[in-house]
């Protein structure tokens, strides 16, 4: 019997996501809208070894807070929609700033296999990325790609169905963010977990600090104001 | 060396600039600073004229900028 995994392909704007989600998906593909937005939904299948893996592409954000459509739809399809697989892309030629999202990937909890993109462009930038050691300190798998040509396409292949599977220990990565902001972090961590229904709606940490970054989007859905 | 700074908006294009400062609202800071435009980045401006857009480069990536936000963006060489 097949196995139904869905998954979700997020990373900044060029750093190769819908080069990555056609390859995963070919020609299998539809177009649709969000709902209720103007934004573009893209679909996709593909089979693995006895998976049926369904792919939405993501739109192209640099950041998950709300200051765009984009971010929004992006957001909520991670929080509401709980993929049971986030590939980050990232574009390894600009670590500094793609990591950022990454971070806010690690922050919501999501079960991550991330995609060193551009691998080939970044050797010859002269970085050397060491793999593992970055693997290690994000928690999540790193797979080391050049979408363009195809390289690296079945090792994401596998690690999406080992992260699935729970095969990859999925290491908790804390960012401390200064004693002066934690403990304001704990204090609303602590009022959140204690809230049954909440809890199992967001991250309580990343609700926290979301509640003290002021989000729009969170603070309207919580029903709290912005006095 | 005292107010050696500028908005962004002036910088000719070639130099290349440290940020002090992003004189915005809440929102566009914090977009810029999701690209990692903050205060102590460096970046090059690469084109533009005023009172049209600015292209940067940053960190690597090309970003343009609209006039009204390189207002804000202070800048020292």
């Amino acid at each position: 019997m097949a196995r139904e995994i869905t998954i979700a392909l997020a990373g900044n704007p060029n750093s190769g996501k819908s080069t990555v989600f056609n390859n995963l998906t070919g020609a299998r593909q539809h177009v649709g809208n969000w709902p209720g937005v103007t934004v573009e939904k893209k679909e996709g299948r593909y089979h693995y070894h006895g998976y049926r893996v369904k792919v939405v592409d993501l739109p192209g954000v640099y950041s998950l807070t709300a200051y765009s459509l984009d971010e929004v739809v992006a957001r909520n399809f991670i929080v509401e929609g709980k993929p049971e697989v986030v590939v980050d892309i990232v574009d390894a030629s600009n670590l500094e700033r793609n990591l950022y999202l990454t971070v806010q990937l690690i922050e919501l909890e999501t079960n991550l296999v991330i995609a060193l993109n551009m691998f080939d462009l970044a050797k010859s930038r002269g970085y050397q990325i060491d793999v593992s050691r970055l693997s290690e300190l994000l928690g999540a798998p790193l797979v080391p790609m050049v979408a363009t040509r195809k390289e690296g396409n079945e090792e994401l292949l596998r690690e999406i169905v080992n992260v699935f599977e729970g095969n990859t220990t999925k290491k908790k990565i804390k960012l401390f963010y200064g004693s002066e902001l934690e403990e304001h972090l704990t204090e609303l961590e602590a009022l959140i977990s204690r809230d049954e229904e909440l809890s199992h709606q967001f991250p309580p940490r990343w609700l926290a600090i979301k509640l003290l970054e002021q989000d729009e989007e969170v603070l309207q859905k919580l029903g709290v104001s912005n006095e | 060396m005292v107010n050696q700074h500028m908005p962004l908006a002036m910088v000719s294009p070639g130099e290349t600039v440290t940020v002090v400062d992003v004189r915005a609202g809440r929102g566009l800071q914090r977009r810029l600073a999701d690209m990692g435009l903050v205060p102590g980045t460096t970046l090059k401006v690469i084109n533009g004229h005023a009172p049209g857009p600015i292209i940067i480069d940053l960190r690597g990536s090309r970003l343009v900028l609209g006039h009204g936000m390189a207002q804000k963006i202070m800048v020292k060489v």
